[in-house]
């Protein structure tokens, strides 16, 4: 049995159903995040583990006890908020400190364990200042050393980087990791931000209009996505409608707006509505001559390491990303090739969900 | 920071001359030694100072509206807390109606009130009684001390309270040792408040007061009512000097900037 389990978790208000029938088994050590889109029940499937919401129906187990009518106080998790959520009249010590004063811990006990954890966060020369002398980062390290201290079976995050600068955020990410890899706590994170989840979980799940739609390892829901909308939700795609014109066993042959184009998916039937999935990274421009596509260069972003192409063809505009390797990039306006191994194409059956201009648009 | 136009200076200029010319001018009053509210004065002499001391009733009626205006603030302030908390934060079947009743003194005039309380006093036998003078002095002041506490209880971030939660606390524990201490500026500004209002209440309790529970207020008005004297200057101006000197003490010690904006 799994360490955390969710069983069949159901929260309904009213008539509204904000999670619907999760089941997640979360192993000891592990690091799971929780992605999706604000209003999905990410935060409050975890607000349920938490126990600050009473869940409609399903079970929670914790190491094989059945906590799901618990109350908050008697569960033991430690939490960090998205708004830090520190006590803002104590010190950092004190607000540290509180945890173990609630457990009853001895005082004499307290002060070793206590500077443990801050010096686990790097903060121990700000034992005696207050809240609001701490920038944004510093704060949030105090609230993780708050939730550590008083050794929680499980760690739970809710937005933990958000409120957070762009660079900060990608150095705290790597250090949260670390620590947690260092006490080794099982950890459930929410997060509306992919590169967040994929950096630092060991699996990822992605729920969607209060259901969990997969759940697999970063890499995994990265490359094969089981629906389109992880495909588009998950980093910028490439959304095609076509037709299935040919089958054979293990590929296929589908037509995007008269351009044949193979595919490498079983099952599918000839005449069938399909939408394919292409990653703008496994596109490459070639001389137009060798590409499977011929196109114009519409635009172009410099991202620094990359370079971002809108490229009109005849399947209307494709992104393209290619690496900053120091070659010439396209100019705009000029004629380019594309093309891409038939391996890297995703297939999900059916029409798109939304009109294609909308679907091209980069999301996530 | 932008500086201010000679026109914006002239004006408040003038709006702080407004404010304090009355109050310079009673304190300065005080200090005559002639036998009627004059100035400019011909000397300096703290006879009527003396007079006041030496006046029992006027002794008498300081303490009674002290001890009036310290426990209907306190009192208030201890109905003002749940009150406030539950209408806030909960969702209950008569809550606005509530919240209009707690709020409704502040619309009713406290002339209406004081013949209202007059009425009732006779009804209950409890004329004269310290006891309900306090009751009434509650009534008029918890509005003041709900609209700040509504206000500090609103901004609140109910997820520290939930972190506290988390890490084990009780109900009883969370509140005492984190939403008391996280809404204690609203707390203190609204004691503060209510214990000004109350000291200086007039109108109602002109009705309600007997002679054992005279207020200081009352009884200032009923001897100007007989006699203009600059004993009235004199004891204003203690009353301005211990007001001054407890809102001095009160920053010194606790910083008035934390007690009534809450720089957390």
């Amino acid at each position: 049995m799994s360490f955390l389990e969710l069983k069949n978790i159901t929260k309904r208000y009213g008539p509204l159903t904000a999670v619907g029938d999760v089941s997640l088994s979360v192993e000891k050590g592990e690091f799971v995040s929780l992605l999706g889109p604000s209003g999905c029940g990410k935060t409050t499937t975890l607000q349920m583990i938490a126990g600050f919401v009473e869940p409609s129906a399903g079970t929670i187990r914790l190491d094989g006890r059945d906590i799901t009518r618990a109350k908050a106080n008697s569960r033991g998790l430690g939490i960090v908020f998205q708004s830090y959520a520190l006590f803002p009249h104590m010190t950092v010590f004190d607000n540290v400190s509180f945890g173990l004063e609630m457990q009853r811990v001895p005082k004499g006990e307290r002060k070793p364990r206590v500077e443990e954890a801050l010096s686990l966060v790097h903060l121990s020369p700000y034992a005696k200042r207050y809240p609001r002398e701490l920038s944004g980062g510093q704060r949030q390290r105090v609230a993780l050393a708050r939730a550590l201290v008083i050794r929680p079976p499980v760690l739970l995050l809710d937005e933990p980087l958000s409120n957070l600068d762009a660079k900060l955020r990608e150095a705290m990410q790597f250090e949260l990791r670390e620590i947690q890899r260092k006490v080794g706590t099982t950890t459930v994170m929410v997060t509306h931000d992919q590169a967040e989840a994929f950096s630092i979980s060991d699996r990822v799940v992605v729920m969607e209009a209060g259901r969990i739609t997969q759940i697999d390892q970063p890499y995994r829901i990265y490359e094969h996505p089981e629906t389109e909308f992880i495909s588009r939700f998950v980093g910028k795609t490439n959304l095609l409608p076509g037709k299935v014109v040919t089958a054979t066993g293990a590929g296929a042959t589908v037509s995007l707006a008269g351009i044949a184009v193979p595919v490498e998916a079983a099952g599918l039937s000839v005449g069938e509505t399909v939408t394919l999935c292409i990653r703008p990274e496994k596109l490459h421009l070639t001389v137009p001559a060798d590409g499977l596509l011929t196109g114009r260069v519409a635009d172009r972003f410099f991202l620094g390491s990359q370079w971002l192409y809108h490229i009109d063809g005849p399947l209307g505009t494709l992104m393209v990303v290619t690496a900053n390797d120091g070659s010439t990039p396209a100019e705009p306006g000029a004629t380019v090739g594309l093309e891409w191994s038939p391996s890297v194409v995703r297939v999900h059956r059916g029409a798109m969900a939304e009109a294609p201009d909308v679907a091209l648009e980069v999301t996530g | 920071m932008t500086r201010n136009g000679p026109v914006a200076l002239i004006f408040h200029t003038a709006v702080v001359i407004f404010m304090l010319a009355p109050l310079a001018i009673v304190c300065l009053v005080a200090f005559t030694p002639e036998n009627t509210l004059s100035l400019p004065t011909n000397g300096f002499s703290l006879r009527w100072f003396d007079a006041v001391f030496h006046h029992p009733d006027f002794v008498q009626s300081f303490w009674n509206s002290l001890w009036l205006a310290v426990l209907s603030a306190t009192l208030a302030v201890v109905l003002a807390v749940p009150a406030s908390l539950a209408i806030t934060r909960w969702e209950f079947p008569g809550r606005g109606f509530l919240n209009a009743l707690f709020l409704s003194p502040l619309i009713i005039p406290h002339l209406v009130l004081g013949v209202a309380m007059l009425r009732l006093f006779a009804i209950v036998g409890a004329t004269g009684s310290f006891g309900w003078l306090v009751a009434a002095h509650i009534v008029i002041v918890t509005p003041y001390v709900m609209r700040l506490l509504i206000a500090a209880i609103s901004g609140f971030d109910r997820s520290v309270e939930q972190a506290a939660f988390s890490l084990g606390a009780s109900e009883a524990t969370v509140f005492r040792r984190v939403t008391l201490p996280m809404i204690l500026p609203g707390v203190t500004g609204g004691w503060l408040i209510a214990f000004i209002n109350s000291f200086d209440e007039l109108t109602m309790s002109i009705f309600i007061t007997s002679p054992s529970t005279v207020t200081l207020p009352v009884r200032m008005y009923m001897y100007a009512t007989e006699s203009i004297d600059p004993m009235m200057a004199a004891v204003s101006a203690l009353i301005i000097g211990i007001t001054a000197v407890a809102v001095l003490l009160l920053d010194r010690v606790y910083g008035l900037d934390r007690i009534l904006v809450g720089q957390h």
